[in-house]
């Protein structure tokens, strides 16, 4: 990663301050990659964190613009700042599950019901993983966490019959993905199409906690475990088996099919502006 | 508008809608942005959001929406945003009486969000006139100091109808007293200086300044870190940027303070309307009577209490909140006094009652929910 | 003229009791008027208490508050109950049809059946208002100009010009002075 870390990256963030073995460079990564395939500059960007390891660790990271909003707020943030910024300036948010699905799952529904251009990717480590490791709203079934210690018996929201996705599917988003960290180039290549669409994007991606989740859930710190165990519950869609939790790859490719929320604003103000200029001039 | 305010974001809550409404007609015909939120805690991120990306933004609300606003606010107090907030109070706890006026929001505008750690600046006009003259103010103070500010209204102010006169040209802004600031972009990279100074500009996204703002405690450039030094730095500057330069922000008025009143009534917002109608009557009957009316409610204007007086402290809450304030900021010998009422403003007639009762040497006591001692 | 007029109304939300206190203040500062208005309803719903108090001076005003109306339009009996103690030496203009008025009180108090007049002519009750408003204009005469009434309403209201217009003119002609 060293050309993109010179080219995109600050060196004052680098090594990261997450954990050892943790996989949310993975995800990170990929971002970073598909923004270097696509020609972006570091100033085209403007970079928003949340709270949680997803957001803690990649806030200020990126060269040009960070902010970095309270639990679950950024969406919001980042719509008003959308209107605010140049057009072709993009918004990308990295957030954690519990930022994106719970406190601020509302918020989020919001930015997909106005297509605010932003390209959300979730970095799902299963649950509160900074708080020490609580369950969340991703944790599989039976999971045993710091809050589920029985194991996780609440419904969760990757259930194939309950899917978080289809639920921003139905509230307006216009590109949606799934993945685990280890996929390499079909992530990459979904968080492409993600910062093509003109609108709101969201990459689900599932990486492995080893300090809290793996210690938890699989009763050892061993990474090639946890990796492996993340890796074996997935699967492209399609390829689906009996014990996959969760079914890789695009879900919902509408890109630029519906108006973006700042250009509609400013189409809609200027039409306004004009006919009472008009009005005005009579 | 006249501030140069091109986004509001707002969500509906009586009595603050009407200025919601305004905007939504107003705004876009200046080429300007109203924007509705999923509730009163988007509200302000929306503004703020408007705001990091370099315009003039506001937000309006009521007591019930403002305590959605803890959130926010705090974010934009640690990130130095530029930020104008009006709360219109109406009477609570709670939902309360919607379409009636309250005062219970004193302290909570001077702490607006957790954590303590800073000052705030809060506006109280008590006019549609003042209110129009106080949010030009609002925005400028919130460029100079690079915080939001809060207009402290009330339903009286957002709800009334009065004849107010609004200037046309550059000259009738001055006369009346408006001040102005452009925004400007902090070239970074040390966007958070750990001093006092003021008329630094705040950091704007979307320029390539390269910016940093969080929610957590930054160093001077703006990175997340959790020192205490850090930290103390950071509070340092939130709280005696304010401190240091409140002569910028004082602003109140007083009546007939120069002849040794034997009573000094404290008021702000609609209330002080019947308060200064009552005073003035009660000086045409010979009652050595006067009035302080803070204007800038936070920092609390401690230097207009340099006498000794029986104070009366005229408030729409029953719990007694400016009065703590009039207490600790008076002469050590003074009588403090206490006239809640809430919902309604105290009548002129209720105002001379307890002028005499004071003047002649009698207390204020109470007994049951009609009259409770504070 | 005294240096304040007070203008008090007050009955149940969906009257028009806030629009008859706006169109008052309007035609008063149209006639230079500094001008106060207060409302204040119970809920954010129709049907719930509704009141609003027009203070006119030719002076900066102070309070805002009404505390001795020169005229209370009563739309409800309720309201009469709650706000006619105030009354010493000004007017009352009610609505027999929902107001019992205490006929021993020595203040004025002049009938004015806006909501059977409105029906009776207009065919519709949302006219009563306006009805009270030329009622109101009337009793006031010596102060508010009549024909500013009118246009100020009319401008307030941009629909139903004719039937208004009718209206105000019906109540107008109920007070004589």
């Amino acid at each position: 990663m060293d050309k993109l870390t010179d080219k995109y990256l600050r060196k004052r963030k680098i090594p990261s301050t997450a954990c050892s073995g943790c996989g949310l460079g993975q995800a990170h990564k990929a971002m970073v990659v598909a923004i270097d395939e696509l020609g972006f500059d570091f100033y085209d960007i403007i970079w928003g964190t949340s709270i949680g390891c997803a957001g803690r660790q990649t806030f200020a990271t990126w060269k040009g613009d960070n902010f970095a909003g309270t639990h679950g707020r950024v969406y919001a943030i980042a719509r008003g700042l959308r209107l605010a910024i140049p057009v072709e300036k993009k918004l990308v948010l990295t957030v954690g599950d519990g930022d994106a699905f719970g406190i601020g799952f509302n918020h989020l529904l919001h930015a997909a019901r106005s297509n605010a251009q932003m390209t959300v990717l979730v970095c799902d480590n299963l649950g509160y993983q900074s708080t020490g490791g609580q369950y969340g709203w991703t944790t599989p079934a039976g999971v045993k966490t710091d809050s589920s210690p029985y194991g996780m018996f609440e419904p969760n929201w990757v259930q194939t019959e309950m899917d978080i996705l289809n639920v921003l599917k139905a509230a307006g988003a216009t590109f949606l993905a799934r993945h685990v960290s280890m996929d390499g180039r079909p992530l990459v290549e979904s968080c492409k199409k993600a910062l093509q669409n003109n609108g709101f994007s969201l990459v689900h991606c599932v990486f492995p906690c080893i300090t809290n989740f793996g210690k938890n859930a699989l009763g050892s710190r061993n990474t090639v475990n946890m990796f492996n165990w993340i890796k074996n519950r997935a699967a492209p869609l399609g390829e689906e088996k009996e014990d996959t939790l969760w079914r890789t790859g695009i879900y919902h490719d509408a890109i630029n099919t519906r108006p973006e929320f700042s250009q509609l604003m400013r189409d809609k103000v200027s039409e306004i502006q004009r006919r009472y200029q008009d009005e005005g001039s009579h | 508008m006249l501030a140069g305010c091109n986004a509001f974001a707002g969500y509906p809550i009586t009595p603050a809608t009407e200025i919601a409404e305004a905007m939504s007609v107003n705004l876009p015909r200046i080429g300007g942005y109203y924007m509705q939120a999923e509730d009163e805690c988007a509200a302000m991120h929306l503004a703020i959001g408007a705001s990091l990306g370099g315009m003039k933004a506001m937000t309006a609300t009521s007591g019930p929406g403002f305590i959605l606003y803890a959130d926010p606010y705090g974010w934009a107090i640690g990130c130095e945003i530029p930020l104008v907030v009006l709360n219109s109070q109406r009477v609570g706890p709670v939902s309360g009486i919607t379409g009636a006026p309250g005062q219970g929001e004193f302290y909570n505008v001077r702490y607006p969000t957790q954590g303590g750690n800073y000052e705030t600046i809060v506006l109280a006009p008590n006019s549609a006139q003042e209110a129009m003259l106080m949010t030009v103010e609002a925005f400028y103070l919130s460029e100079r100091f690079r915080t939001p500010v809060t207009i402290l209204a009330d339903q009286l102010i957002t709800d009334g109808f009065e004849d107010i006169s609004v200037p046309e040209t550059d000259e009738e802004k001055k006369a009346m007293g408006m001040r102005f600031m452009e925004r400007k972009a902090h070239p970074g990279p040390e966007f958070y200086p750990p001093t006092d100074e003021i008329d630094i500009p705040p950091v704007v996204l979307g320029v390539g300044t390269k910016a940093l703002c969080s929610d957590w405690t930054p160093t001077e450039e703006g990175y997340d870190i959790e020192t205490v030094e850090a930290q103390h730095k950071h509070s340092y500057r939130m709280i005696y940027k304010i401190r240091n330069h409140k002569d910028i922000i004082s602003r109140h008025e007083t009546l007939f303070l120069d002849d040794e009143p034997d009573i000094i009534v404290v008021a702000y917002g609609s209330a002080s309307r019947t308060v200064k109608t009552a005073v003035k009557k009660a000086r045409e009957k010979g009652q050595k009577i006067g009035m302080i009316r803070p204007i800038s409610v936070w920092p609390f204007p401690d230097e207009l209490f340099q006498y000794k007086a029986k104070y009366l402290s005229v408030e729409l809450d029953y719990d007694g909140q400016m009065v703590r304030e009039v207490q600790r900021a008076a002469p050590g010998d003074s009588e403090i006094h206490f006239f809640g009422k809430c919902g309604e403003l105290p009548t002129v007639a209720e105002l001379h009652e307890t002028f005499d009762k004071l003047l002649s040497g009698e207390q204020l006591s109470r007994i049951g929910w009609e009259r409770e001692a504070w | 003229m005294k240096d304040r007029i007070e203008i008090l109304a007050s009955g149940f939300g969906g009257q028009g009791v806030v629009r008859l206190g706006q169109i008052v203040g309007t035609a008063a500062v149209n006639q230079g008027f500094r001008v106060t208005m207060l409302k204040s309803h119970g809920t954010e719903q129709r049907g719930g208490y509704v009141r609003t108090q027009v203070v006119l001076s030719k002076e900066e005003i102070d309070s805002p508050l009404v505390e001795d109306p020169d005229f209370f339009c009563s739309f409800s009996s309720a309201a009469y109950k709650q706000f006619g103690h105030m009354m010493k030496d000004g007017v009352v203009l009610y609505d027999p049809a929902m107001v019992e008025i205490d006929e021993s009180k020595p203040f004025r108090q002049i009938a004015v059946p806006a909501k059977d007049m409105a029906i009776e002519k207009l065919g519709r009750p949302i006219y009563a208002n306006i009805i009270m408003l030329g009622a109101l204009s009337a009793a006031a005469c010596e102060i508010l100009d009549k024909e500013n009434m009118l246009a100020t309403m009319l401008s307030i209201i941009p629909k139903f010009k004719d039937e208004n217009r009718n209206a105000f003119e019906i109540g107008y002609g109920m007070v004589t002075s």
